[in-house]
């Protein structure tokens, strides 16, 4: 029963699968290093997907990304619009090429900003969205088969036409800014920045900024966000608080006899107009406004560390939170600077700068129970149809102060408009009004800016006005005119 | 009218695109040699058409009569190239050919679309590639011996390194010493010098009976990885060093191999930020900052930010190709092609190439599995990883994956050193499929022969004694 090439074909098999078995050994790394990279590249593919399904739409909408500039080529720009539905800038067609109007010219050139040479403000900020289409899919495909452009998401502002336009008229012929907010949610109501420009004719106003005398002018500087001033008496809000937080229960307390100047760490300080307040307590000191007074916290009750960290928490030297461009408030004093700077610095007129956006967020802060709320300009976008498409709510930025604090401020900063510096206006006014004024002087020549700062209605506040007139002394116009106009117009 | 035409074709390419891929996998799990075959042509059939509707797109974009010619031409190469190496080399994988073709095809058009000029250069010097490289499999044939050259690989391999430092030769760019330039002829030696080593290091571990001689292998293995250092070459030297730890790992079959390699690597580079932070390592650093976060750095993270927006705004399905702004993106015509590819093309056309880039590595390590000749085997699979290391470092650079690391995209960035040298390990790679098929089928042959015989006498013998039965052996099995 001999078989011999049965047992070759045999032993061919044999060898075979030894073959096999050795080489499935001598595999082995290669097949785990082949799963490795497979799953290495499948992390990869699925991180490519994850950024374009959640990342990619925030990161092209920044500001840095030209390629939105391609976008106009099949998009209509979209409208931007005012909280109570004016139209503020939008696309038409003349003479077959597309034009961007703004109906209302100077009033919100700063804050809606321009189009071409680079784009400013709500057309800079929402660029992505003014040229990202959410029409409905049919007309969407109607539009790619006719060739025509598709109609962008209009942006819908928070701006109130009524309190710009009464802002904007308020400052007449004066340089200088306006914030108007509501505290307890941070939508910015109203911003105005003078000099203005007609964003119609950005044309003629880039030529003129590239003149000789034009290149030293600043009109398409956003001043509410990026105008740095000294804060003057404003400062005082700060320095009170820091007094409070070193000794509690001070505001009952305090007591000082002001004589009309002083000399503190051997600088002379005089008070506004050299008028003599006398004895005072806390809240006369921020009524009138009293200069020695707080030079006397300053220099005797109070660290400048402490006020230093006081301020950085009230977010001097640090960055405001806001979406736009906003320049950041710097207060440079401590401890181990030289004391004589104390008086001019616990005055608001030293070395400190502060921008309009800034002190409507610090007011705001008080008239909110000591929250600081995120400031906003964008309330919702939607489709050409009207249906939203995404809609912006308000953000808690951070707590500033407690709200004992804030409490305490409040009632002292109500004798500005009762008794103090701004009762001229707001005395007898049918709506309580908290606030404080500020002069900050910028030479030696008596010129000064105007400050106020406040809210009405302390029970449930209404609106933060913030204004800052330059150059008060030339007619006469402050501060306070300026936002008891605004008042006017919000409660008609 | 074109514009519809326009919006058409960016779908149909995605489409083809999406076909070419699923092929591609489709062919690994296809059980018989006919149903492999029918799937490669059906294939080209894809490579093709995604090839013209670019070309379309493009023309009707500029109307230029130059992008017809530009298309022609390419379709004559590649065609030419499939027939030629169809015809020289019947055996050879069609999988490979069409995944080496379509890429380049890929490439030409983005070079048309970008840059006229450099199209034209890439066209010349690839189709020369193309050639010359043509002729690789035949010479392996010849060369029986090459598993003994070792120390030329070793001299070969450094010289080639060292002659970026000669002056008048080599040249400093982007911060990385790792350029010659003969007359107008730019080169990358350390694109050719990937190939070198991984031929050093397969016939010293062939030839490696004790742990000493691993010991020699990796020291010299080092001195290359030193010279790239001192060439501040990080994308090299790591494609580098992971193709040696796993080609140890392949010829020991030892992990410890492997993760004492990942573990070294971990050491050197913590012991490198310390001790050489504000020199050797201020390359990397920076490049590792603008990866953390590409916004914070106005200068670093340029780059990174250009090529995230591109992909951002392309979305999954692209602008168009010739709509998009790749252009913004500095040499987005090597390192950042991926991201052009994106935004112009789709995110979905970038899916499913990093998909055919990895079907290309599964080839390949499939050549590898089914080789029997140590040293063609770790040669094989060494070029599999630098290859799909090198995909990785590119693809995880531009997406954010990764740090980026200025390594070119394997047969579509600009650049003929890194086009030749892939086109070199693939026809190397084509020799060793072809020596394997060439094995299996003489196996299977000797089985049949086997098995006839066995039968013949089985039949025999049951008919002298009435009694007995056939072998019944399994399927017969093909490479």
């Amino acid at each position: 029963m001999d078989n011999p090439e049965g047992r070759a074909f045999k032993e061919f098999l044999e060898r075979k699968e030894h073959m096999k078995e050795n080489n499935r050994l001598k595999n082995r790394p290669i097949v785990r290093l082949t799963y490795f990279f497979v799953l290495v590249f499948l992390a990869m593919f699925i991180f490519v997907v994850v950024f374009l399904v959640r990342d990619a739409e925030d990161t092209i909408a920044d500001t840095g990304n030209r390629r939105q500039d391609t976008m106009a080529n099949a998009i209509t720009r979209g409208e931007i619009r005012s909280a109570d539905g004016k139209v503020l800038a939008k696309t038409e067609e003349k003479n077959g090429e597309e034009v961007r109007t703004y109906p209302y010219g100077e009033t919100y050139a700063h804050v809606v900003g321009f189009n071409d040479y680079g784009k400013s403000g709500i057309e800079l900020s929402m660029n992505f969205q003014l040229l990202t289409s959410h029409e409905n899919i049919v007309d969407q495909v109607k539009d790619d088969l006719a060739g025509r452009k598709k109609p962008g998401d209009n942006v819908v502002t928070t701006l109130d036409s009524k309190l710009q336009t009464a802002a904007y008229k308020a400052m007449g012929n004066h340089k200088g800014a306006v914030v108007v907010m509501e505290p307890d949610t941070g939508k910015i109501l109203a911003m105005v920045s003078k000099p203005g420009f007609d964003p119609n004719e950005i044309d003629k106003v880039w030529e003129e900024i590239h003149t000789e005398e034009g290149s030293t002018s600043s009109i398409l500087v956003n001043r509410a966000t990026r105008g740095l001033y000294a804060p003057g008496s404003t400062f005082k809000v700060v320095t009170a608080l820091e007094y409070l937080r070193e000794h509690p229960g001070g505001d009952a307390t305090y007591s000082y006899k002001c004589e009309g100047e002083g000399s503190f760490n051997g600088v002379k300080i005089i008070c506004y107009k050299h008028r003599v307040h006398g004895t005072v307590n806390l809240e006369q000191s921020l009524g009138y406004s009293c200069n020695t007074s707080f030079c006397n916290i300053g220099v005797n009750e109070i660290k400048m560390d402490g006020l230093k960290s006081t301020a950085e928490q009230l977010l001097f030297n640090k960055s405001i939170p806001y979406d736009g461009d906003c320049a950041k408030s710097s207060f440079t004093m401590d401890g181990t600077k030289d004391k004589t700077l104390i008086p001019q610095t616990v005055i608001g007129q030293g070395e400190t700068q502060i921008t309009p956006l800034h002190n409507a967020l610090i007011m705001s802060s008080i008239a909110n129970g000591g929250v600081m709320m995120k400031p906003y300009l964008i309330d919702h976008t939607e489709n050409v149809a009207g249906s939203v498409v995404r809609s912006y709510s308000s953000e808690t930025a951070e707590t500033v102060m407690t709200s004992d604090e804030a409490k305490k401020l409040q009632e002292l900063l109500l004798s500005t408009g009762a008794y103090g510096t701004a009762s001229y206006k707001f005395k007898n006014y049918r709506h309580k009004i908290v606030g404080k004024t500020g002069t900050a002087e910028y030479d030696n020549e008596g010129h000064v800016h105007s400050w106020f700062v406040g809210y009405s209605n302390p029970e449930d506040p209404d609106i933060v006005v913030s204004v800052v007139i330059e150059d008060s002394d030339s007619d006469g116009l402050t501060g306070v005119k300026v936002a008891a106009s605004i008042f006017e117009a919000y409660y008609p | 009218m074109s514009a519809l035409i326009c919006t058409i074709s960016k779908y149909m390419i995605l489409i083809f695109m999406a076909l070419f891929t699923i092929k591609c996998f489709l062919y690994f799990t296809a059980k018989t040699k006919k149903k492999r075959a029918r799937n490669v042509n059906l294939q080209v059939v894809d490579v093709f058409a995604v090839h013209f509707l670019c070309h379309l797109t493009m023309y009707l974009n500029t109307r230029e009569m130059e992008v017809i010619w530009y298309y022609l031409i390419e379709l004559l190469i590649a065609i030419l190239y499939m027939v030629i190496f169809r015809v020289v080399y019947p055996e050879a994988s069609r999988l490979i050919i069409n995944i080496i073709t379509f890429l380049m095809l890929v490439g030409y058009s983005m070079m048309t679309r970008l840059d006229r000029e450099m199209a034209v250069r890439q066209f010349i010097l690839a189709s020369i590639g193309l050639f010359v490289t043509s002729f690789i499999p035949f010479l392996m044939g010849k060369l029986k011996t090459m598993k003994n050259w070792t120390v030329l690989y070793g001299i070969a391999g450094i010289i080639l390194l060292l002659s970026v430092f000669i002056p008048g030769l080599g040249a400093n760019i982007y911060g990385a010493r790792n350029w010659i330039f003969i007359g107008s002829i730019s080169l990358q030696p350390m694109e050719f010098v990937k190939i070198v080593f991984v031929l050093f290091v397969a016939s010293g571990l062939v030839k490696a009976g004790t742990l000493r001689d691993i010991i020699i292998n990796a020291v010299i293995a080092a001195l290359f990885m030193l010279v790239l250092a001192i060439e501040k070459d990080f994308g090299a030297i790591f494609i580098f060093y992971i193709t040696y730890i796993t080609m140890v790992y392949l010829a020991t079959s030892r992990p410890i191999f492997l993760f004492g390699g990942i573990a070294l690597a971990v050491i050197a580079i913590v012991v490198g930020y310390f001790l050489l932070k504000d020199s050797l390592f201020s390359h990397i650093i920076v490049r590792v900052e603008a990866w953390l976060d590409p916004w914070a750095w106005p200068d670093g993270g340029y780059q990174l930010r250009e090529s995230l927006y591109a992909i951002g705004t392309g979305g999954f399905t692209g602008v168009g190709l010739g709509n998009g702004k790749p252009y913004l993106i500095p040499v987005v015509e090597s390192d950042f092609i991926f991201s052009a590819i994106c935004e112009e093309l789709g995110a979905v056309f970038g899916l499913c190439l990093i998909l055919v880039y990895i079907s290309g590595f599964i080839a390949m390590a499939n050549v590898a599995t089914k080789c029997k000749k140590p040293f063609y085997k770790y040669m094989t699979f060494g070029f599999a990883i630098s290859f799909i290391t090198q995909v990785f470092l590119n693809i995880g650079g531009v997406t954010r994956f990764i740090p980026s690391t200025g390594v070119t995209l394997p047969l579509i960035s600009y650049g003929m050193s890194s086009i030749f040298s892939t086109l070199i390990m693939f026809s190397m790679v084509q020799y060793i499929y072809v020596l394997v098929s060439r094995e299996g089928e003489k196996l299977d042959e000797e089985e049949r022969d086997l098995r006839r015989k066995a039968r013949a006498a089985a039949r025999a013998l049951a008919a002298a004694d009435g009694s007995g039965g056939a072998y019944e052996t399994g399927t017969p099995d093909g490479p």
